[in-house]
């Protein structure tokens, strides 16, 4: 496997705005974020775009680049893909018809993704059932919804890489399909079809557009709900006409669900599987099953947001009153699945949930040393952290002492930048 | 390199943060993914045995070029019949641990499986200590 480095990444920090207190920096799971001589805060690990410290920062200096929904104006035709969690960002008195239609007036094909998810439910228990009747594949299997997961486990955990399911998750499969069925709608090229995404995710824009080779698996760019808000808010009481069209009834409980953390698996039928949210649980359950724990369970769902998707830096309304509205809503679909079975067993056998994918480790500076220089540096790390007060102020402007004293034996700041250890 | 990490016997709240420290060590150092797993594996089975039937005891790492040893010891009620304990399916874990899901007496025998070398003693009364080699590379030059 080939390392990747310089990787771009959307989330800005504007140093205009910024006064340099530490709040993002103790934030970042990664430990990417220092605050430099400059008295800003920069990006200079590897950032999994989780959006924690777009959500620290008081004084709202960091935002995602997302495309905004000024790029639909330079496309001619174009796919927005809607997450179910949009439909709880208006109080439970607003149904996803509504605002689907009212999406439809400023948006070209907009398209709820409950139908694809839950051919790709079917098509994870076939998958499930098969690999572990072979006994072959690496277990548990790990959802590949979730970008920064997938992200945190390129850097973090690369051992678990081969644990992720090797699908297209509906929204790429919506990218791949919906190119080839509007392009022949009206007559273009698949690639003048272009796809923007309505999300509540600072990491969607990232995910979908570096790593995947397959051209037309791509998103063009992520709109965030908070972009969109004011758009549909002020048109959603309108008398809308019903619409025939047949995405807008396909709406279902299951696919209402994957908002939230634990509706993925949900609409897996017997298989033994796993929901956990929240950046730092998931990591537990990362070294859990890089320690061989969890090998009796067969899929784990993993959101790094608390909660799951309702809980993304872009949603507008709070996650806990958004999972009230969705849970109504879904008592309301019902949480049945409609798709046909066999049809959905077809396109599997086809291969047509098969991603084009390939997962790569994500480094940083660190792991290029030759393993006695490594060592070495270690030693020298758990010297220089003995003489360190363990205070975690965050004051030199590293997170911790221990990143402290990794920049220190790097070179990349010096000891006298800790107030404790001054003359 | 060394380093210690105390264990604390029934302290079930905090078991498995050595595993995890070692693991993190390691990861940063740069080794093979597969002697990583294994050694973690290792770490975290040994240290829930300590939680589970240890007094307090404590877990060393030790890091070379050319191996990683862990080396475990714990002062509490030791093991009567060692070879008995090294047999797959035995286990001491009263019903407490079971429903935690530990106690399928594959602790000892995992460890055996996981490193290179494997060496215990222990006597009824004076603790037990456990030594685990794991060869960088897979074979020992």
């Amino acid at each position: 496997m080939q390392e990747k480095e310089n990787h771009v990444h959307y989330v800005r920090i504007d140093e205009d705005i910024c006064n340099g207190c530490v709040l993002c920096m103790k934030a970042c799971p990664t430990k990417a974020i220092r605050v430099l001589d400059d008295g800003v805060a920069h990006i200079l690990g590897c950032c999994i775009e989780c959006g924690n410290c777009i959500r620290a920062c008081p004084k709202g200096a960091i935002t995602s680049l997302t495309a905004g929904k000024d790029a639909l104006k330079m496309s001619k035709h174009h796919i927005v893909p809607v997450s179910p969690v949009l439909y709880a960002q208006f109080g439970e008195d607003v149904m996803p018809n509504d605002i689907l239609l009212s999406m439809r007036k400023a948006f070209d094909f907009v398209y709820d993704q409950s139908y694809t998810q839950e051919l790709f439910n079917v098509a994870t228990g076939l998958y499930i059932r098969e690999h572990r009747n072979q006994n072959d594949g690496h277990w548990p299997v790990i959802s590949p919804m979730c970008p920064v997961v997938n992200r945190l486990i390129a850097f973090r955990f690369p051992s678990l890489l081969k644990h992720i399911l090797p699908f297209a998750t509906p929204l790429e499969i919506v990218c791949r399909e919906g190119k080839k069925w509007l392009s022949k709608k009206y007559g273009c090229q698949p690639e003048d079809i272009k796809v923007f995404p309505v999300t509540a995710c600072p990491a969607k824009m990232t995910a979908l557009s570096e790593t995947l080779p397959d051209e037309l698996s791509r998103i063009d760019g992520a709109i965030g709900i908070n972009e969109i808000y004011d758009l549909i808010k002020s048109d959603i009481h309108e008398v809308q006409e019903p619409d025939e069209h047949i995405v807008l009834n396909y709406l279902s409980g299951v696919g209402i669900g994957w908002a939230m953390s634990g509706g993925e698996v949900a609409g897996l039928d017997a298989v033994r599987s796993l929901a956990v949210s929240g950046m730092k649980t998931t990591i537990r359950y990362l070294h859990a099953i890089e320690m061989g724990l969890l090998k009796d369970v067969d899929y784990v769902e993993l959101r790094a947001c608390r909660e799951g998707c309702v809980g993304g830096a872009f949603a507008v309304t709070d996650k806990y009153a958004a999972k009230h509205s969705l849970n109504k809503l879904i008592r309301m679909f019902g949480s049945e699945k409609r798709v046909n079975f066999s049809y959905a067993q077809k396109l599997y056998r086809e291969g047509w949930f098969n991603t084009t994918r390939n997962p790569t480790p994500l480094s940083d500076s660190a792991s290029r040393l030759s393993i006695p220089e490594a060592i070495k540096r270690e030693e020298d790390l758990e010297k220089l952290l003995k003489t360190l007060p363990r205070k975690e102020c965050g004051v030199c402007g590293c997170p911790d002492c221990r990143t402290f004293a990794e920049d220190v034996i790097d070179g990349r700041t010096s000891v006298d930048k800790c107030i404790f250890m001054q003359p | 390199m060394k380093k210690e990490y105390e264990i604390k016997a029934r302290d079930f709240v905090r078991a498995g943060k050595a595993a995890i420290g070692v693991q993190n060590i390691l990861k940063s150092i740069g080794f093979e993914q597969d002697i990583i797993r294994r050694v973690s594996i290792c770490a975290y089975e040994s240290e829930m045995n300590v939680v589970m039937h240890g007094a307090d005891g404590s877990l060393l790492l030790g890091v070379e070029n050319k191996e990683i040893v862990l080396e475990v010891r714990d002062s509490g009620e030791g093991i009567e019949d060692i070879e008995l304990a090294l047999k797959e399916g035995y286990s001491t874990a009263s019903e407490e641990h079971r429903d935690m899901g530990f106690g399928a007496g594959m602790g000892l025998p995992n460890m055996k499986k996981h490193s290179n070398v494997f060496e215990i003693s222990s006597q009824k009364g004076n603790g037990t200590y456990l030594r685990m080699v794991f060869w960088v590379n897979g074979n020992r030059e």
